[in-house]
């Protein structure tokens, strides 16, 4: 009972500061909003048990993440470009395509892992400590490829980000 | 686990002690870090209100509160008023998961009218499954706070601050993880009790299939891991951000950092948050490297002994153990808490390039290096 109410809780504070990223103009309050929703996603996790998971992704997302998009934006005082960017009915078309080609990805992919699998399949761990070895075995053997793959591309942007900035004068460039 | 009325009773006013203990503990610290500056640098610090100038926390508190009530004008209102309240909650919500002490077992008793029990109360706020975890996590929001303090403020130096602050701790984050992972390689789990069991008696481990056993040293984990608990306790001093890395608040650049703009009780409340901080990474690092409430060359057996003396069996023998570990637990955060002073008004502040360039290319490759090392020797202790 007190379960259920707290994941519908949960539910709609994710939903609503969800929603506040998309609607609110000023970008700090935006990228606020996006931490108290990824905040509450951990809590969600926290209630259905998966420990492991919400902790990182406390500390990952909410932690780091995010302090680094609120640290840029108020480094940059985004106010002006939030105007020019959403302007135009090029900008609109592109938006929106980009928006439901995203949707069709996730549901799409949703859709095909639920595919194969029954409730009947799952079965809780009997301790957390269990489960985050579970984890980590099927990480470093079954997803060792994507495991790698992703961490190769996290490397690639990161070296793209900092020549890119070099190119421009990196941190002493002068503001025209 | 099911709970009836009363034990869910008792466990909601157990956190409300645990955040009531903490929140005291604040001005003590206060007294103790000024009259520990002035016994530092020949001083008398704080001496003239009450006995050894004690009730001079109390003169401050009363001062906090009547001050008066500041906005600044171009300031965000509502951020304004919403970082000092969330600067006091990663501290208040870490704390929740300590241990301090064993459990009290409570035997089964009749009140009004029925039967309860027995009980297990624990020493803890909650006994949270993969406590680690769930300390780093609330711990890393810490930064929020003084991001929204700096941007709700308006002012430049708060905003310097905030932004150094943040930059500062996700620096040092990495490299406080990477101790832990060290940490958890030895232990073998998440879980702090399980931790804490395991560093009983004299030290011993399993090296190249025979037992190694020093009697002279009691099981901490300490032993196993100084460079680990170097790194990790530099990193805490980081993450707190006091002396010699307050560069946020560094008052001869940026006139007081991120709380530039905040009085009263505004900034007691940033000061709650701060000490709190240094509340929880003190009992971390004691549950990690010096054995939690465990007391060394004294197992709990010997200890129950002991007290069998005194208090005869049953549920006042489990009661004097837990408060004998209690006593101990808390003699060596006092101890932990006293050293970070020390730290503060003895090291000079670093500069902004050299607190980066320790984060990134000190401290980031030996903890790599410590991580290698240890997950190399306990292959080849268990090998």
């Amino acid at each position: 009972m007190t379960s259920t109410v707290l994941f519908y809780l949960l539910q709609f504070l994710i939903l609503a500061s969800a929603l506040g990223v998309v609607l609110i103009p000023n970008p700090i309050y935006c990228a606020l909003m996006l931490a108290v929703s990824m905040i509450g996603i951990s809590a969600l996790f926290f209630s259905l048990e998966a420990y492991f998971v919400a902790g990182v992704q406390l500390i990952v997302y909410a932690g780091a993440v995010m302090v680094l998009f609120v640290m840029v934006i108020m480094l940059f005082n985004l106010k002006n470009e939030v105007v020019a960017f959403s302007k135009g009915l090029l900008s609109k078309v592109l938006k929106v395509s980009l928006s439901v080609l995203i949707f069709a990805l996730i549901a799409s992919s949703l859709s095909m892992s639920f595919a194969d699998l029954n409730s009947s399949q799952l079965q809780p761990y009997e301790s957390a400590m269990r489960s985050v070895k579970e984890l980590s075995a099927l990480l470093f053997t079954k997803y060792i490829f994507a495991f790698e793959a992703i961490s190769i591309l996290l490397i690639l942007v990161v070296v793209g980000a900092v020549s890119l900035a070099r190119a421009k004068g990196g941190t002493h460039a002068s503001d025209k | 686990m099911r709970m009836d009325a009363m034990e869910a009773a008792i466990n909601a006013l157990k956190l409300v002690v645990i955040f009531g203990m903490m929140i005291q503990a604040v001005p003590l610290l206060v007294w103790l870090e000024r009259r520990g500056s002035a016994f530092i640098q020949h001083r008398f610090g704080p001496n003239r209100v009450g006995p050894l100038g004690l009730l001079q926390l109390l003169a401050d508190a009363v001062k906090f509160i009547n001050k008066e009530e500041f906005v600044p004008g171009k300031g965000h209102r509502l951020l304004f008023f919403l970082a000092p309240i969330l600067a006091m909650m990663p501290g208040a919500l870490a704390v929740l998961a300590i241990p301090f002490s064993t459990p009290i077992e409570i035997a089964a008793f009749d009140f009004a009218g029925s039967t309860w029990g027995p009980y297990l109360l624990k020493v803890q706020g909650a006994d949270i499954p993969l406590g680690i975890i769930y300390i780093f996590g609330v711990s890393s929001l810490a930064t929020y706070p003084l991001l929204l303090a700096g941007w709700g403020s308006s002012n430049k130096f708060s905003l310097m601050g905030a932004l150094r602050a943040s930059a500062q701790m996700i620096s040092y984050e990495l490299a406080m993880g990477l101790a832990v992972v060290g940490v958890m390689i030895i232990y073998g789990t998440f879980y702090l009790n399980e931790m804490i069991d395991m560093q009983q008696g004299p030290m011993n481990f399993m090296f190249m299939g025979k037992e190694v056993i020093f009697p002279y040293l009691p099981n901490w984990g300490i032993f196993y891991q100084p460079l680990g608990f170097l790194l990790f306790l530099v990193c805490s001093y980081a993450e707190a951000n006091r002396l010699p890395f307050d560069l946020p608040e560094a008052e001869g650049e940026l006139v007081a950092g991120y709380h530039t703009e905040y009085g009263g009780f505004k900034m007691l409340m940033f000061f709650i948050g701060e000490y709190g901080h240094m509340i929880v990474s003190s009992s971390v690092v004691i549950i990690f490297y010096f054995g939690g409430y465990l007391i060394p060359f004294l197992s709990t057996e010997d200890l129950r002994q002991l007290l069998t003396g005194f208090v005869g069996e049953g549920a006042m023998l489990s009661l004097a153990t837990s408060l004998v570990y209690l006593l101990s637990f808390i003699i060596k955060l006092v101890i932990f808490l006293w050293v970070f002073i020390w730290v503060r008004w003895s090291l000079p502040r670093f500069r902004y390039d050299q607190l980066m360039d320790l984060g990134w290319k000190t401290m980031l490759p030996w903890g790599l290096l410590n991580t290698f090392v240890t997950m190399l020797l306990v292959y080849l202790a268990h090998g």
